[in-house]
């Protein structure tokens, strides 16, 4: 057992290395092969990791491919040996946790737009200090690419630090304040990007304008911190996040679009309008009523999100965070269906199946008679998952960059 | 001059933000300039901006219409089309291809320089085309000087629009004109903090 669990430790770095070489064009490509062998999903789920870098220019490529190659040798000491945790033996290769790290998926893909603006953060145990929390966020930029950047570098700190300083044991109210207190950091930081900026920050386009201004930038933040109790979601913008409950589809979110009727009733109260101008849109201008930055809208956009907490059972399947690249032609159900066939190995998820054939045929899985499923396989099918809801959305041609977390939220994995 | 003054009182447009007197002194301008026939289904509306800085600093700003994200919000690149008859020289007839920045309702437009007047401080455009919904829009700017203490430069930018179907003219003028705003509002920045920068400090009193 430690023979097999040091072979598979060290061919990590020479897959990493070679992953690390993949271009951004042969990503694109395996991206969409259907891979067909245990080793090929493993190298593809890294593919498509450097697929997001390569996405998105804005990122910090440094700090995604560590995080990538640390995530994947936690997993694949989890999955070799399944009681690493009490093996003397293991705990010399790394520290052992309480709880192993999370399970999801993510994808981020630019589709059918110019550029990508949408950003994703996947943050396990980011509080430091205390185990068993972990941070998930998407963050679909406008105007520019720097405010969601900045979401995500960002956001899971703010989180962290607030909750310390609220010494937050889980109440409702407690969180509350904590999510309202991170989003109006992040929001003043948006404001005062243009004059804090670091030096050695990528540059964006809004560089070149002098004097800098950037009150036309901004970003949806949907923000999810899961613990072995709860999961809460804070959300300002028209991202989503959604929970499937023994299969129903369970709304943590509710989008911020300019029409809901209360939202529609605050910017008037607050002397602003909607019109209807390719859909409703404060002032004409733009379609959500919420955001972290766009500072030339306030006070009729605000950044102040809108907590959910929710206690987990044990029907809860996963969690969905999403743009609205998705929401906009994937229902809830549809969501949730899709997870839950991936989950089951039951087959190519049917509705997807009949929208779209045979390219969006799941690769088959080898253990789908198993009866329980591994943390290796319950990480494929996240992955397998948000890759087919990202499909999904592009096949229905949706018109914006989608991004997509999935989070499996089963228990006793 | 109250003789003169009898035959009408000065009525100063709703919500321009300009006093009667200094209204007065740029009605030959308006005149000239910011008048538009508009018949059913369009819409028309006039801004204004004061600005610290001195005429021919702002005019420079305003005139390029070759690179116009200097003092418009939105725009995430623009390209003059080439013209072999005109090579570099900006003149009436020349297009213009802007890209728009995300989240917005639109994503191009197609413009053409109409006017040009270095003398008088008039630069006029139309829109032509591009993924929007501004049609037949037509807007002229103009840059003018207001007599008084201290430096004083007022823009006018004006428009006529046709309003789309299912909307309002309140609708169109609100979206026009929240956009006009921020374009304006930002040219005062940059053309104030470029002459601060070149001009030596007011000795302070």
């Amino acid at each position: 057992m430690a023979e097999i669990c040091c072979e598979e430790a060290k061919s990590t770095p020479a897959t990493a290395v070679a992953a690390a070489s993949v271009s951004a064009t042969a990503a694109a490509a395996a991206a969409v092969a259907v891979a067909s062998s245990a080793l090929e999903r493993r190298r593809r789920r890294l593919e498509m990791r450097r697929f997001r870098v390569a996405g998105d220019p804005e990122a910090p490529v440094a700090e995604d491919v560590r995080a990538a190659k640390r995530q994947r040798l936690a997993r694949t000491l989890s999955s070799t040996c399944p009681d690493a945790g009490s093996g003397s033996g293991s705990d010399s290769d790394r520290p052992a946790l309480p709880e192993r790290l999370p399970r999801y998926g993510v994808t981020s893909v630019c589709g059918r737009r110019r550029e990508m603006e949408d950003t994703v953060s996947v943050r396990p145990d980011f509080v430091p200090g205390t185990s068993k929390q972990h941070f998930f966020g998407v963050f679909d930029g406008h105007g520019c690419s720097h405010v969601a950047t900045m979401c995500q570098n960002m956001m899971h700190e703010v989180v962290a630090d607030e909750h310390r300083k609220a010494d937050c044991s889980g109440e409702e109210t407690a969180w509350k304040a904590v999510m309202e207190r991170s989003f109006a950091r992040l929001d003043e930081q948006a404001a005062s990007w243009a004059t804090s900026r670091s030096r050695d920050e990528p540059s964006c386009r809004c560089e070149q304008q002098k004097p800098l201004r950037c009150d036309h930038v901004g970003s949806t933040a949907v923000v999810a911190v899961v613990s072995p109790t709860h999961v809460v979601v804070a959300n300002a913008g028209d991202s989503r996040a959604v929970l499937s409950r023994a299969g129903v589809p369970v709304p943590l979110s509710v989008d911020h679009k300019p029409d809901r009727p209360d939202e529609l009733a605050r910017i008037k109260a607050a002397g602003g309008r909607v019109i209807y101008w390719d859909g409703a849109r404060v002032l004409g201008v733009l379609a959500m009523s919420r955001a972290i930055g766009d500072g030339y809208l306030k006070p009729f956009v605000s950044s102040e999100p809108e907590v959910t907490v929710t206690e987990r059972t044990d029907d809860d399947e996963c969690l969905i965070l999403a743009s609205d690249g998705l929401w906009d032609v994937v229902t809830n159900e549809m969501a949730c269906e899709v997870v839950r066939a991936c989950f089951h190995s039951n087959g190519p998820p049917a509705p997807a199946a009949r929208a779209n054939g045979a390219a969006l045929r799941a690769a088959e899985n080898g253990s789908a008679a198993a009866k329980g499923v591994s943390v290796e396989d319950s990480d494929k099918a996240c992955s397998d998952a948000a890759m087919l809801l990202a499909k999904l959305a592009l096949a229905r041609r949706s018109a914006d960059n989608v991004s997509v977390v999935v989070v499996d939220l089963r228990r006793g994995i | 001059m109250d003789q003169q003054g009898a035959g009408g009182d000065v009525e100063v447009p709703a919500g321009l933000g300009l006093t009667a007197a200094e209204y007065e002194q740029l009605r030959p301008t308006v005149d000239a300039h910011h008048r538009y026939a508009v018949g059913e289904g369009q819409c028309s509306s006039l801004l204004a901006q004061r600005i610290h800085a001195p005429p021919a600093a702002v005019w420079a700003i305003v005139r390029r219409f070759d690179c116009p994200q200097v003092y418009k919000h939105f725009i995430r690149s623009c390209a003059v089309r080439p013209d072999p008859d005109a090579g570099d020289a900006l003149r009436p007839g020349r297009l213009r291809e802007v890209c728009v920045i995300s989240g917005l309702p639109a994503s191009t437009s197609t413009e053409r320089l109409d006017h040009l007047d270095d003398a008088a401080r008039v630069f006029g455009f139309s829109i032509t085309g591009g993924e929007h919904r501004l049609r037949n829009y037509r807007s002229v700017t103009t840059v003018s000087e207001l007599a008084g203490p201290g430096i004083c430069t007022v823009v006018l930018e004006s428009y006529a629009v046709d309003v789309p179907d299912g909307n309002t003219e309140d609708d169109t003028r609100l979206f026009a004109d929240t956009v006009i705003r921020l374009n304006l509002q930002k040219l005062k920045s940059v053309a104030e903090a470029s002459t601060s920068s070149s001009a030596p400090p007011p000795p302070s009193e």
